[in-house]
C-alpha cells in the first residue's frame, strides 16, 4: 500500500464510521458515491486531454463541486431525512474525487477501480447490517460513532487473524 | 493543447458549474422546503392527538421571543385551535442540561394541563441523560395530565429534592433541567392565559 493509496483508503473511513448506523443510510450514500464518480470519469476523460496538466487540478475542483452539489441537492429531493442523516459525509465526495484524480485512480484498469467501488459498497452495507443488528438486539452502543470504531477494528482483527498463513512445522 | 484552450476550458466549466448547480438548486427548492415542513410538523405535531385541532398549528406561531423564566427560556410557541377556540399550545422551551442546552416542546392543553412533553435537541450523555431523547418516552410521559398547581410548588422537583417525580437514573442533573423548564412553562400558561389563548378565544 503506497502513500496516496493510504489517503484514499483513509477518506473512505469517514463515511464508513459515521453513514452506517443504518444499512440503508450506508447504500444511499454509497450509490451517491457510486453515481458522482462514475460521471465525474465520464466528463472528465473527456476534458484530460485537452487541458494542460496545470490546469487539471482546478478543472477536477469544479467538476467534482459541481457534480456533488447537484448530487446532494437530488438526495434531499430525494429523502430529505436521509440527507440530515448522512449529507455532511456527501460533501466528502467531492474532496474523494479529487484524491482519486490525483492519486491516478480513473487511469487503472476499469475492472480494478469496478472491484474498489464495490469493496467500498460491501463494506458500508456490511457494517451498516451488523451495527444495526446489534443496536436491535438491545446493544444501543453499536450504534453509536465510538461503538462502530471498535466494530471495525473488532472486524479488522478478525480478518487478519483468519488471513494468518498457520505455522507450519 | 496549448495554454489558451485549457483556460478557455476551465472558464466556460466554471460558469457551466455555476449555472447547473442554481438552475438545479431552483429546481429542487419548492420541493425540499415542502419535505422540511413536513418532516417539521410531524416532530412538532405528534404530541396533539390528531382530532383535538383542526388549523395549521405551525401557521399559527405565538408571539414569543426569548421570554426569561426562572429556569427556561421560552423560543417560541404555536397555537392549536379547533372550530376556531383554541385547544393547545406547543411552546419551545430552552434549559440548560448537563453537558449542554436542552430544547423541549411542551403541549399544554387549553384547561391548563400538560398535554405532553417532547425533546426536541439535546447533548446529554448518551444512555443516561440522553434517555430524554427517546421517543416515546416513559419518564416524560409521567408529566401528561399534571398542571401548575398539581402537584403544588413544591411537589414539582424530584424525590431527593423532596418533590414527587423519579429521575432518570444517573441523571439528577439532567431530570432536575427538565422539571424546572416544565414546570416555568405551566407556570407561565396559568400567568398569561390572555397572551396564549386570549385573544383568539374571542374570535
Amino acid at each position: 500500500m503506497n502513500k496516496t493509496s493510504t489517503l484514499r483508503n483513509a477518506l473512505m473511513l469517514a463515511p464508513l464510521i459515521g453513514a452506517t448506523e443504518a444499512w440503508l443510510t450506508a447504500l444511499g450514500l454509497w450509490l451517491m458515491f457510486f453515481v458522482v464518480i462514475n460521471a465525474y470519469d465520464v466528463s472528465m476523460a473527456a476534458l484530460r486531454s485537452r487541458l494542460i496538466p496545470s490546469t487539471r487540478l482546478l478543472a477536477s475542483i469544479l467538476l467534482a463541486a459541481t457534480l456533488t452539489s447537484c448530487a446532494e441537492l437530488a438526495a434531499q429531493v430525494g429523502s430529505l431525512q436521509w440527507h440530515q442523516h448522512a449529507g455532511i459525509y456527501a460533501g466528502l465526495i467531492a474532496l474523494q474525487c479529487v484524491v482519486l484524480e490525483h492519486n491516478g485512480f480513473f487511469q487503472e484498469p476499469r475492472l480494478d477501480r469496478l472491484r474498489l467501488c464495490g469493496l467500498f459498497g460491501a463494506l458500508m452495507v456490511g457494517l451498516g447490517l451488523v451495527r444495526e443488528l446489534i443496536g436491535n438486539s438491545g446493544l444501543h452502543f453499536a450504534t453509536l460513532v465510538p461503538g462502530g470504531f471498535i466494530l471495525l477494528g473488532l472486524l479488522i482483527a478478525a480478518w487478519q487473524a483468519w488471513h494468518r498463513p498457520t505455522p507450519s512445522h | 493543447m496549448n495554454r489558451a484552450t485549457s483556460v478557455v476550458i476551465l472558464v466556460l466549466l466554471a460558469g457551466l458549474g455555476i449555472g447547473v448547480t442554481y438552475f438545479v438548486q431552483h429546481a429542487s427548492e419548492p420541493r425540499i422546503s415542502a419535505q422540511q415542513r413536513l418532516i417539521d410538523s410531524r416532530t412538532l405535531l405528534d404530541l396533539l392527538t390528531p382530532d383535538s385541532y383542526d388549523n395549521q398549528p405551525l401557521d399559527q406561531p405565538l408571539v414569543l421571543e426569548n421570554i426569561r423564566l426562572p429556569n427556561s427560556t421560552l423560543l417560541g410557541g404555536y397555537l392549536a385551535t379547533k372550530a376556531s377556540q383554541p385547544s393547545a399550545v406547543l411552546l419551545r422551551s430552552q434549559t440548560l442540561g448537563y453537558e449542554g442546552s436542552i430544547e423541549l416542546l411542551i403541549a399544554i392543553g387549553a384547561n391548563g394541563k400538560l398535554l405532553g412533553v417532547k425533546t426536541l435537541k439535546q447533548s446529554e450523555t448518551p444512555a443516561l441523560g440522553g434517555k430524554i431523547a427517546d421517543w416515546p418516552n416513559t419518564w416524560l410521559q409521567v408529566f401528561t395530565g399534571k398542571s401548575r398547581n398539581d402537584p403544588g410548588d413544591t411537589g414539582w422537583a424530584l424525590k431527593k429534592d423532596q418533590g414527587q417525580f423519579d429521575q432518570i437514573a444517573g441523571a439528577t442533573i439532567t431530570s432536575r433541567a427538565v422539571i424546572s423548564a416544565v414546570h416555568d412553562a405551566l407556570r407561565f400558561f396559568d400567568e398569561h392565559p390572555q397572551q396564549l389563548i386570549g385573544s383568539s378565544a374571542h374570535e
